[in-house]
């Protein structure tokens, strides 16, 4: 017990004198060198990042669920439910975390009452409709939480952010730039320091993009504006106001920390998942069928999973 | 034929980059150009705040120089006066087929339409071709395994189009008309990847090749002088990324990590391989393998062994120089060089979002048109699908093309 006691002592003024020194000091593990600031003293952002939370689910807050896509109407009670065919066969890996959500003040998305009917129309639709299925740039703000990690490469008058999945990018003009000829998947950033924090603004939407895996969305009136905050070395704190009259009633705002990723050899990996989804977009166009069955374009899922000899759950 | 696909969303951001291009450069070409290609160093490179040679920007390649010299030229540049010459004689030549029509109706004609609208030709450079090593200008000799490999799929590509129209009528220089080929329900001897696609066959989405398929960007990238080439350097300490727009809309993002930790385990292979950097002096090395088995730079796959080196030459100019090395593919190592202009920032035009793929309706069209054809072929209503040409055989003959656009 002494020792233990003794042990989170230290950890407790370990963790003062850290929080102490925390914006000066130079630290070397993780990826390359990295001092709290950059040359012209901003929070050095610099590094490979990720959101470690369920916002992708559903930025809102929500109980665990037994499947991705679940079973309607199996059972005469709507609280119990089965997974569906396409998750099934997949047992716990295709479960999805429950979350106490990222939207601030109330929780709630402030959905005018019509587009809060087409949120519903499009969770019960998630597979047919989620651009994040068909390998679409995931649009901001959620490019910021999917989960997978992404590089800011920090410059003086651009910022450059790299994400994992589909190789997607945005830039930062920190400097005076025409706008985009067209509206983005990815908007068009600009943005400017108010002392420690990269306030960001973003524009020129179109209505492509989703929030989250439960179907919100908005329309081509979209217009976030982000906040990055330094909470430490190894943590953002990351705030998006969204704002579209034409979807919600009122602006509301999602905050979640990022974090660094710490393994020395950290790197992007490529996810480049045009080629990944191929099969899922196109492969009812093939001349002969690679995967069992579609009719028409309709993919029927068949699931077979013959269980082998000596992998019974009582052999076990 | 490579960039045939409608790429809908990419194309008037291309189209505005490329006559801006060519509405400040065309016609000066004989002032302007002796600035190009020289690289004399003229004032000390500059440097990023935190003191380490400064690459960002957004550049462009503003001049044509093709990647192997043409026959018949010896010498690495052009004199001012041929490339006035040659200036002229281009914008009367076609690239892909713009500007030029074939026999009214054929399927050649057709495919020249797309491309005429699409595509633009850069003024001559200076240099006559981005090879200067061997110092012939020309990549050097394929290996006798890599000959036999491109033979193979070349043989595969001529069984496909062998029954084709375009072929029988003699639109198709070099192909020998032949009945239907069995081979047409083969797969094809190698990945159709970007060097090589796409077929003439539309079984599959692969079938058409990575263009068509939206994945045609590749490294390294020597694209030519036809649709908009860009690069958006941002640097960090310790880190170079660079955002390459090309291929209309197929636009791609790289992290070169300046660092001397080795490439990454072998069994991780990658599209854009997997690059290391580092600073000699001015210069910005980096050391790309880990090609995936997928890729295909003119016959080399996954033993490409890339080392680039970037400098800034001038206030307004970078000399990319990449050298490539596959002894499975070449009989030697061999080295091009890239000159890329700085653009105006505030301007910023750039086709920053690479949305081929979002915006794919070509890929689909072609996939249920294919199945259509065969369909109505079955039902005795439409021609035999192998007398079709949906890939790799139309194009303007060889004296109507511009002779710098496909070197």
């Amino acid at each position: 017990m002494r020792d233990r006691f003794r042990g989170s002592m230290i950890a407790v003024a370990t963790a003062t004198v850290t929080a102490v020194v925390m914006l000066s000091v130079t630290r070397t593990s993780g990826q390359a060198t990295r001092p709290a600031r950059t040359v012209d003293g901003k929070p050095n952002f610099n590094g490979i990042w990720q959101a470690v939370n369920e916002a992708n689910w559903d930025l809102q807050a929500h109980e665990a669920r037994a499947g991705a896509v679940m079973q309607q109407g199996v059972f005469p009670y709507p609280y119990v439910q089965v997974p569906a065919a396409p998750v099934l066969a997949l047992g716990a890996a295709a479960g999805v975390p429950g979350s106490l959500g990222v939207v601030q003040g109330d929780g709630q998305i402030p959905y005018k009452p019509e587009a809060l009917a087409k949120k519903k129309e499009n969770a019960e639709h998630w597979i047919d409709r989620d651009p994040e299925l068909k390998c679409y740039l995931p649009g901001i703000p959620r490019a910021m939480y999917l989960p997978y990690p992404f590089q800011i490469v920090q410059s003086t008058n651009k910022i450059q952010m790299v994400f994992e999945f589909t190789n997607a990018v945005r830039i930062v003009h920190l400097d005076k730039v025409e706008g985009p000829p067209d509206d983005l998947w990815m908007g068009h950033s600009v943005g400017h320091w108010e002392g420690n924090t990269l306030v960001v603004n973003l524009t020129n939407f179109n209505d492509k993009t989703w929030f989250d895996r439960a179907g919100n969305f908005h329309s081509d009136q979209l217009h976030v504006v982000e906040r990055f905050t330094p909470i430490s070395s190894d943590a953002i704190q990351y705030e998006a106001t969204i704002e579209d009259p034409q979807v919600f009633t009122r602006p509301w705002k999602i905050s979640m920390p990022l974090y660094r990723r710490l393994e020395p050899n950290a790197q992007l990996i490529e996810y480049r998942c045009q080629e990944f989804v191929e099969e899922f977009l196109y492969g009812h166009l093939r001349k002969q069928q690679l995967v069992k069955h579609w009719e028409g374009d309709t993919l029927v899922v068949d699931i077979t999973r013959k269980i082998p000899p000596g992998e019974k759950v009582y052999e076990r | 034929m490579r960039e045939r696909l409608l790429q809908l969303m990419g194309v008037g951001a291309t189209i505005t980059v490329v006559s801006l291009v060519m509405a400040t450069v065309g016609g000066q070409a004989q002032t302007t150009t002796g600035k190009a290609g020289a690289a004399a160093k003229t004032s000390p490179a500059p440097k990023t705040p935190w003191g380490e040679p400064d690459l960002q920007g957004l550049w462009t390649i503003e001049r044509l120089v093709p990647l192997q010299r043409p026959a018949g030229i010896t010498r690495e540049f052009y004199t001012e006066e041929e490339i006035a010459a040659l200036d002229v004689q281009r914008s009367q030549k076609s690239v892909f087929g713009n500007a030029v029509r074939q026999k009214r109706g054929s399927d050649a004609d057709v495919s020249g339409a797309y491309n005429s609208v699409f595509t633009s030709q850069r003024p001559t450079g200076r240099r006559t071709s981005m090879v200067v090593d061997p110092p012939d200008g020309k990549t050097p000799p394929m290996t006798p395994g890599a000959q036999e490999r491109q033979a193979t799929f070349r043989e595969y590509q001529r069984a496909l189009v062998q029954a084709t129209d375009v072929c029988k009528n003699g639109d198709l220089p070099g192909c020998k008309s032949g009945p239907p080929s069995p081979r047409r329900s083969e797969p094809p001897p190698a990945y159709p990847s970007a060097g090589v696609g796409p077929l003439n066959r539309a079984d599959g989405p692969e079938d058409r090749g990575l263009s068509e398929r939206c994945m045609g960007g590749g490294l390294p990238d020597f694209r030519g002088g036809f649709t908009g080439i860009h690069r958006r350097i941002v640097q960090s300490p310790g880190v170079v990324t660079i955002f390459y727009d090309t291929g209309q809309g197929q636009g791609w993002s790289r992290v070169i990590p300046i660092t001397d930790r080795p490439h990454l385990p072998s069994q991780i292979r990658q599209w854009w391989g997997d690059s290391r950097g580092h600073w000699e002096g001015d210069t910005l090395v980096v050391d790309v393998t880990n090609f995936s088995p997928k890729t295909d730079f003119l016959g080399s796959r996954e033993n490409l062994h890339l080392v680039e080196r970037w400098t800034r030459t001038g206030p307004q100019m970078i000399e990319a120089v990449s050298t490539m090395e596959d002894p499975t593919t070449w009989t030697r190592p061999w080295t091009a060089i890239q000159e890329f202009n700085l653009q105006d920032n505030f301007r910023n035009r750039i086709y920053t979002e690479p949305r081929c793929h979002e915006g794919n309706q070509g890929l689909l069209g072609i996939l249920v048109g294919a199945r259509a054809v065969e369909k109505a072929f079955e039902a005795g209503r439409g021609p035999d699908p192998a007398t079709l040409c949906t890939g790799s055989c139309a194009g303007p003959s060889a004296e109507d093309q511009d002779p710098l656009a496909l070197q």
